[in-house]
């Protein structure tokens, strides 16, 4: 039998509802709320211990509530993590992701959750953990909770673990091959395939491809700026420069986190108090010179040639590599948004 | 054309005293045999074998697959332009020794495109030569500029396949076929209204060419591949051997001779052709490595295919990487000029499957099939008996080997890359890649 710990918010750890979202973790012994039901449905494993976390506690301190949720885990033995069904609550779903990340890293134990498609936290963490597909609202509570037991049954008896549309959970961006006799589908021969699917394309008729494309968006390039001397400039970067001690935390690749920091002072970045933490490039020549990913030298020179006007007091950076579409495009719509607030009129966008 | 493909269907293979084919038994005259191959003063060792599905046995390095089997009438040879004079295939009467092959092995030295069989065990299904009986012919050359080379153009060992199955084949050129099977397509504009109200398809194979050095690709009649620009040939000169496979391209995504001659997916086609569809034939297709020719090419197939009048394609890409840039864009123009494309290649997703699997994409290249993942790693017990030698895996660079994949006890970690074949993008691939 396998020893599960669970972690669910303030609400389903029946501590209260939205007045006790503030509430800080605790670890309790035996399952509680949505665990009676896990513990019900799992014949391989059972909840032994349950974190309860209020949502604005971990939203508004991350990086202490996990902290203190990973030291309580510390002395436990447990061989997988559970969180949730956090269904289409944002907060709960970051939540659940969050720690069950944290808890992935740290103990390298399988993390199983369960989410709406709706739900923002899916697209931040499905490429880190099985985030089942679940329902809006709590009152698909006994069927989300089934699915992600089966599947920690499966995990416990080391069965052979199906593709992500065949178990019910969000694909994570791994492929692999597979025999389509493992799946248990019938072994029909690529030519069968590619020819079955010919003839459904030519009717019209809707047929599966087997390597979906993600849908690429093009941005349109933006008209030349007139007047350059006129409008405000900030420059942005994927390229991973941040202050030395990397204050936001910006993962180095994967990264869900952006940050905007202050050179309105600096006429240059300077080794070391800036440097990358991008892990997809070389970082010998960005560590010692910063400005070579994010030019604030040239871009001061200019201003002091009268060439350009105002350049915005912060820079905004993130990692790009790693990154999933949908989160970079996130990311690109609050930092654009930001701007828009600043009066920025001009980005010098540099990538890697 | 019209092309008839009479069948003897080989239960087993055996040696014996002479070469005869009788009630599903291949009997091979060893000395014969192997008289044929050392027409070539460059064979320098050469023994045959004969594997069964179920044997201990690996074969590593694998370097050609051939059936074996003559021509009849319409033709001397079944290798026009390679092992004979340059001649048109495709029509009269070929014998074929069905359900068996031949696999030509290095007896020591490996390269890139060489590939592993297993007989038995859990890789026994990673390539259609696992289930099969076949004649082995493992042999060694005084091709010494090569030796060493990663990359070899295995010529005296492919050419000695060639001419050695040809011989096998020929036991059976006066014998009865216990099967005959016709391939016919009339000229495209001589169809009956019928058949021409149907949707129009062609089939465009796009083979490995991409060595600028002469000797490692595909050959088309015996021209090598890197030569030629995109053309029309009629689907039973490639069921007829005008295909033969090269000697370049990593093993799991090459198309051996054996499945040009029977191409699972013309085959496909031509059944469906006067039924579902107008077969309108093959566009075939040359990979590239300069991007103003990776355009040309599939520029040019997509006016072949328009000019022929296609409502349909499909896209074969034999290799993965750098040429996924050629399939895409084939893909893509023939899209571009109405005409609905299906594509067939295998993914590089890396060992740990997060990588883009092709290095191209393209989103209206929205009907894939996919046979296989390059990267995916297997482990593999050890085999009673090696036929050619285990270490060439870990120490002449084949593709998915590397130094110390080899264990000592004969057991093998490796990536699929390193099967030989096994991605059959002919058609035959069973596998198919899956996001978790």
């Amino acid at each position: 039998m396998l020893k599960a710990v669970h972690y669910i918010n303030q609400f389903f750890g029946q501590v209260g509802g939205e007045e006790s979202a503030d509430f800080e973790p605790v670890l309790q012994e035996g399952p509680v709320g949505p665990g009676l039901l896990l513990n019900e449905a799992m014949k391989e494993a059972k909840v032994t211990h349950t974190v309860i976390c209020g949502d604005n506690f971990m939203a508004s301190h991350p990086e202490e509530a996990v902290a203190r949720i990973l030291k309580m885990l510390e002395g436990l033995k447990f061989d997988v993590f559970l969180a949730g069904p956090a269904f289409n609550a944002g907060r709960y779903g970051v939540a659940c992701g969050t720690i069950c990340k944290a808890v992935k890293e740290k103990f390298g134990v399988p993390v199983i959750t369960s989410m709406n498609e709706e739900n923002p936290a899916v697209e931040m963490f499905k490429s880190n953990m099985y985030i089942f597909k679940g329902g809006r609202r709590a009152t698909y509570m006994k069927q989300d909770v089934e699915k992600m037991a089966v599947f920690a049954d499966k995990i416990a008896r080391g069965d052979k673990l199906l593709p992500a549309s065949m178990e019910g959970y969000f694909p994570r961006g791994i492929r692999h091959e597979v025999f389509l006799e493992d799946l248990g589908l019938e072994p029909k021969c690529a030519a069968d395939r590619a020819f079955e699917m010919l003839l459904k394309k030519l009717k019209g008729e809707p047929y599966e491809t087997e390597l979906p494309i993600p849908k690429q968006e093009r941005v349109p390039i933006a008209p030349a700026v007139k007047d350059l001397r006129k409008v405000k400039i900030a420059l942005v970067t994927s390229g991973g420069i941040v202050p030395k001690d990397n204050p936001d935390r910006i993962q180095s690749c994967s990264a869900t986190k952006w940050g905007a920091y202050d050179i309105s002072k600096l006429d240059r970045l300077m080794a070391p108090d800036f440097k990358t933490i991008h892990a997809g490039y070389d970082p010998e020549q960005a560590n010692k010179n910063p400005n070579v990913v994010l030019p604030l030298d040239a871009i001061r020179q200019y201003q002091k040639e009268g060439r350009i006007g105002e350049v915005d007091d912060h820079y905004y950076v993130t990692v790009g590599t790693g990154t999933t579409q949908a989160e970079a495009a996130r990311m690109g719509r609050e930092i654009a948004q930001r701007l828009k607030e600043r009066n920025v009129g001009a980005v010098v966008l540099t990538a890697t | 054309m019209k092309l008839e493909i009479g069948n003897f269907f080989v239960k087993d293979i055996v040696f014996g005293d002479r070469t005869f084919y009788e009630r599903g038994v291949l009997t091979v005259n060893k000395k014969e045999a192997l008289d044929v191959v050392f027409e070539d003063s460059h064979i320098t060792e050469a023994e045959l074998y004969i594997v069964r599905p179920g044997d201990e046995v690996r074969l590593v390095p694998v370097k050609e697959a051939y059936e074996m089997r003559c021509k009849v009438s319409g033709g001397q040879s079944v290798y026009p332009g390679c092992t004979a004079p340059v001649a048109p295939v495709g029509s009269g009467r070929t014998h074929a020794l069905k359900g068996c092959s031949l696999l030509v092995v290095g007896k020591h030295w490996g390269s890139f495109q060489d590939g592993l069989i297993d007989m038995s065990g859990p890789a026994q299904r990673n390539t259609i030569f696992g289930s099969m009986p076949n004649l082995v012919l493992v042999g060694d050359t005084d091709e010494e500029f090569e030796r060493h080379e990663q990359q070899k153009k295995n010529r005296a060992l492919r050419w000695a396949g060639m001419r050695l199955s040809e011989y096998v084949g020929k036991c059976v050129k006066d014998l009865e076929p216990e099967e005959i099977e016709t391939w016919e397509l009339e000229p495209v504009n001589e169809r009956a209204s019928d058949v021409r109200n149907l949707p129009s398809v062609v089939y465009v194979p796009q083979i490995q060419t991409q060595m600028e050095a002469l000797g490692y690709n595909a050959l088309v009649y015996g021209w090598d591949g890197n030569r030629m620009l995109p053309t029309y040939l009629h689907p039973n000169e490639i069921l007829d051997g005008a295909i033969i496979s090269g000697s370049f391209m990593p093993c799991s995504s090459k198309i051996s001779t054996y499945e040009w001659v029977n191409n699972p997916m013309i085959k496909r086609l031509m059944r469906e052709h006067g039924r579902t569809i107008n077969f309108l034939g093959v566009v075939l297709s040359n990979l590239n490595v300069v991007m103003e020719e990776k355009v040309r090419s599939a520029m040019m197939v997509a006016n072949i295919a328009k000019a022929l009048g296609a409502d349909g394609a499909i896209v074969a890409e034999e290799g993965y990487g750098n040429p996924d840039v050629d399939y895409i864009l084939t893909i893509v123009e023939l899209e571009k000029a109405g005409i609905k494309t299906v594509g067939m290649t295998n993914e590089c997703t890396g060992r740990d499957g997060t990588s883009q699997p092709l290095v191209a994409l393209d989103e209206r290249a929205n009907a894939l099939v996919s046979t296989g993942n390059v990267s995916e790693l297997y482990e593999l017990p050890p085999m009673k008996t090696v036929l050619g030698e285990l270490e060439s895996l870990a120490r002449d660079g084949l593709s998915g080997g590397w130094e110390g994949c080899v264990r000592e006890d004969g057991s093998v970690i490796m990536e699929n890359n390193a099967f030989f074949c096994s991605d059959h993008i002919s058609g035959f691939s069973l596998k198919t890649c899956a996001e978790f």
